[in-house]
């Protein structure tokens, strides 16, 4: 997603949004989190969501906005997001795309189609495409 | 037991099996699809929310852990994409 931010944040706005941990250490950790060190409980309060969320973003640098779904869930219940999903909210405050559940049907090549037909496609050179990490906000897709 | 009855719980064995390898080539493993029964299918939901219908609001907490925004304050203004996930 950060690259599709980069192609177009002077188009759009981005917002990030944290919620639930899909593969907690006390629930499905997956072996590909153990490999990428990416380790934590299910946070049962807010400081230990916080926490977690400024790891990932001081691990990736990540540069787009960031917001933190309070302990109750209140975010993930009202867009059904869990465990990651996108959409575009369109200036008159509707809901303009709506994306796939993930993991299964979470697709970032939608939004970027979406913005390509508004404001043109941005063409990069295949072999320049970066490496995936298990993070399900994905700093590098 | 009468022959009925043998071969409706036989489909149901074979049908509970099918579902379970089609549960582990998903998730990679037993130990996996176990995983995705207990923790992840429970809190997947489609949801109702539609294209043209507005966008709902909440509220949500900055980085600093204090300070919080709803995601209304965020709209309006241009396109809005919203990226929903977590770290693991």
């Amino acid at each position: 997603m950060v690259q599709i931010y980069n192609d177009y944040k002077d188009h759009a706005d981005f917002l990030t949004i944290y919620v639930r941990e899909a593969h907690p250490t006390d629930e499905w950790q997956m072996k590909s989190n153990m490999k990428d060190d990416v380790c934590y409980a299910q946070p049962k309060n807010l400081a230990q969501r916080v926490a977690i969320a400024n790891d990932f973003i001081k691990r990736f640098h990540y540069p787009i906005a960031f917001g933190i779904d309070d302990i109750n869930n209140a975010a993930e219940a009202a867009y059904s997001a869990w465990p990651e999903r996108l959409y575009v909210i369109d200036e008159s405050g509707r809901i303009a795309y709506r994306g796939g559940m993930g993991p299964f049907h979470y697709d970032p090549n939608e939004v970027r189609a979406w913005l390509a037909a508004r404001y043109g496609a941005v063409k990069h050179d295949a072999a320049a495409s970066s490496p995936t990490t298990s993070s399900s906000i994905s700093p590098t897709t | 037991m009468t022959l009925f009855w043998k071969c409706t719980i036989g489909i149901f064995l074979v049908l509970l099996a099918a579902v379970f390898l089609l549960l582990c080539k998903m998730a990679g493993s037993p130990k996996d699809a176990y995983g995705m029964v207990r923790y992840a299918l429970p809190h997947m939901h489609r949801g109702s929310l539609k294209v043209g219908d507005d966008a709902p609001d909440a509220q949500l907490v900055a980085l600093d852990g204090s300070d919080h925004f709803h995601i209304r304050e965020r709209t309006g203004r241009r396109p809005l994409i919203i990226i929903f996930g977590s770290y693991t």
